[in-house]
């Protein structure tokens, strides 16, 4: 039972990042792939804070308990906060990029991607013509 | 207590799990709003309560809100067109 409850944080963080991997490796949609990313970074949360766990003792606020009192480890707490932030950013960042990719390529396909060339025209463009303003 | 810890350990493996294999990203959303609950949950059984409040600020509120903000601006924007 031990042995399990010491390994388990560890092994649902290696199945959440393998799993997120898996989807963004497998994804058809760039909105999907964000969402697959953001499956990666929780396996981040789950790492970090069941490394700071310690089992039987309290949240690292000592207003009712006396000091010293066992607590988990308040670090990882604000290096989770921290994630926490920096993952919201960067899913709204690449959402706006899908956004972009979208307007650009007429696609939210990653395999339909075209590179981008000067002046912004894709493949798409010059074939329909259709929506360019005119620059 | 200490079975409830591992049971919470499972359930946000299968939700991220779930969240990987909906495949229609206006389904998807739901997903992830379930997710980020299931992970305030674990945080707060972790003795981590401020990153619970922020998890569930941010995981099950903000991101699926920024997540329909995109869905809206793909679906109401023909491609090619810039606004």
């Amino acid at each position: 039972m031990s042995a399990v409850t010491n390994v388990l944080p560890y092994a649902v963080a290696a199945w959440l990042f393998g799993v997120g991997l898996y989807g963004i490796a497998t994804s058809r949609n760039f909105i999907h792939l964000v969402g697959c990313l953001g499956v990666c970074q929780s396996a981040t949360y789950v790492l970090l804070l069941g490394l700071g766990y310690r089992w039987g003792s309290i949240a690292p606020i000592f207003y009712d308990h006396p000091p010293g009192t066992p607590a988990v480890d308040p670090v990882m707490q604000a290096l989770v906060l921290t994630d926490i932030v920096v993952g919201a950013t960067l899913t709204a960042l690449l959402l706006v990029l899908t956004v972009q990719a979208y307007k650009r390529g007429g696609s939210l396909d990653p395999g339909k991607l075209r590179p981008m060339r000067a002046g912004g025209q894709t493949d798409r463009d010059r074939s329909s013509d259709r929506g360019r303003p005119a620059a | 207590m200490t079975v409830i810890l591992p049971l919470l350990f499972l359930f946000t493996a299968t939700s991220g799990t779930a969240v990987v294999l909906v495949r229609d990203p206006t389904r998807q959303v739901f997903a992830i709003a379930i997710n980020g609950l299931v992970l305030t949950i674990l945080f707060d059984a972790l003795q981590a309560p401020d990153v619970a409040l922020s998890e569930l600020a941010v995981g099950s509120a903000a991101v699926p809100l920024l997540f329909l903000v995109a869905l809206m601006a793909v679906r109401t924007q023909a491609p090619g067109e810039d606004a």
